[in-house]
């Protein structure tokens, strides 16, 4: 993961040829695109994983769902910083109104609602239940709001083809640190998940005998 | 009742009933959502700016948030007191099936509170300037938009009926969640003054609405089995 995470920085952000017309700001593409292309699994992942807490009760899926909201919202936050960061540059503003940025604000706040509700339910038992059905219920309204708020006011660009030949607008020296680094924050998304798995796992085995032994190491 | 087998068609006028009836009985919670839509829509001119011709521009969006804000309000009375004297979970143990039940509530629900304030949005697109090409426009998606709402809200009330403090939680968790209806609604009165046909608006609001119908009940109702251990 930091091979990938360090090569692909690297490479993005000092070797790629400049942007004829946006400069040095479009480096942030490469932050800005594999970051919110995948908080965009988010809530797939955590229907998915709902899904499974419902129907089979797996302790374990309902962890997955407990700690991707909070590492969902982190990355839609990024996302969004990132975006507005780039977009200062390019549309001369923070944030507009448009589609895309709408439906991923309002993907953050819905992530939001599931942390309070976690948090607000006190039975373990029901919080597990009640977040995975609003994670699913959440995960069919995502794709609503998309295609809602994309119908209403669309400014950001829709998503750009990377040909394989360097004679094309955006050759290879442009996407192979992209695909780096895509895999680079997927390998960085996939560590934290479990990093913060094994915290959940820990703190409610937390009286089992081989948790008791494993602090006592 | 006698041993007499009672049909789901019977149980859901049933409940239907029952909800009218205490409602009626009632009269705050009825009269509460209504009060709030006029109040909230008329602050917006006092706090924007009395000028006719900005109000005109924004009435649309003022109708539809105050309808919004209206129907959150009154929905937290949806399953709090049937939850307090256990008459929730009586519901929950019929044999019925419980998405009839849930729709029988969702039905009087909104009745009670979404209908008053679609009868009563065009005196107050009137008041805010509202273009009067747009009154029947405004009427009608109000009328197929409030029911998606109180459906959708009973998701979120359902899931935090046995909360101490939900108010909060139930805006967090409903109001993302109303953002389609709202822009379908507001769109199609901006393009219909603008002289566009309001038939595509009409059925993507008929098909939220129809979709949430088939939905939203089951999830309310897996929702309140949740809730009601």
């Amino acid at each position: 993961m930091i091979l990938f995470l360090v090569i692909g920085a690297t490479w993005a952000l000092l070797y790629v040829p400049q942007d004829y017309q946006q400069g040095l700001t479009n480096r942030i593409l490469y932050v800005h695109v594999p970051v919110a292309s995948l908080s965009l699994s988010f809530f797939p992942l955590m229907a998915v994983a709902g899904t499974i807490t419902l129907v089979w009760k797996m302790k374990l899926a309902d962890m997955v769902v407990k700690v991707a909201a909070p590492l969902g919202a982190w990355f839609t936050a990024l996302a969004l910083a990132s975006g507005s960061i780039w977009g200062v540059d390019t549309w001369g503003t923070w944030w507009i109104w448009d589609g895309r940025l709408t439906s991923l604000l309002l993907q953050f706040f819905l992530l939001l609602g599931i942390i309070s509700l976690r948090s607000a339910l006190e039975d373990s038992d029901a919080a597990a239940r009640a977040c995975a059905l609003l994670s699913i219920v959440g995960c069919i309204n995502v794709v609503v709001i998309k295609y809602s708020v994309d119908w209403w006011n669309t400014l950001h660009q829709p998503g750009t083809t990377f040909g394989m030949t360097s004679d094309q607008p955006n050759g290879p020296e442009f996407w192979i640190p992209l695909l780096i680094m895509g895999i680079a924050v997927a390998l960085f998304f996939a560590v934290s998940l479990i990093l913060a798995t094994r915290n959940e796992i820990l703190e409610r085995e937390r009286r089992s005998q081989w948790v008791q032994e494993l602090v006592q190491e | 009742m006698n041993k007499q087998r009672v049909s789901t068609g019977q149980a859901f006028r049933a409940t239907l009933q029952r909800d009218l009836l205490i409602a009626y009985k009632r009269k705050n919670d009825m009269v509460n959502p209504f009060m709030f839509f006029l109040i909230v829509a008329s602050l917006f001119p006092i706090g924007i700016s009395p000028d006719s011709e900005r109000l005109a521009e924004i009435a649309a969006g003022v109708l539809w948030i105050s309808a919004l804000l209206a129907s959150l309000l009154a929905m937290d009375n949806l399953y709090r007191a049937d939850y307090e004297d256990g008459s929730l979970e009586q519901l929950l143990l019929s044999p019925h099936p419980l998405y009839f039940m849930v729709l029988a509530k969702n039905i009087a629900h909104w009745l009670v509170s979404g209908l008053p304030v679609v009868l009563i949005s065009p005196l107050i697109a009137y008041m805010l300037n509202l273009p009067s090409e747009s009154y029947m426009t405004l009427f009608v998606t109000l009328l197929l938009g409030t029911p998606v709402f109180s459906l959708l809200g009973s998701i979120g009330v359902a899931l935090t009926v046995g909360l101490g403090s939900r108010g909060l939680i139930l805006a967090v968790i409903t109001l993302p969640m109303s953002v389609p209806v709202l822009i379908a609604g507001t769109l199609a009165i901006e393009q219909t003054s603008n002289g566009a046909s309001l038939g595509g608006y009409l059925a993507i609001l008929g098909a939220m609405l129809v979709a949430s119908i088939s939905l939203a009940p089951l999830a309310s109702g897996a929702a309140l089995r949740i809730s009601v251990n």
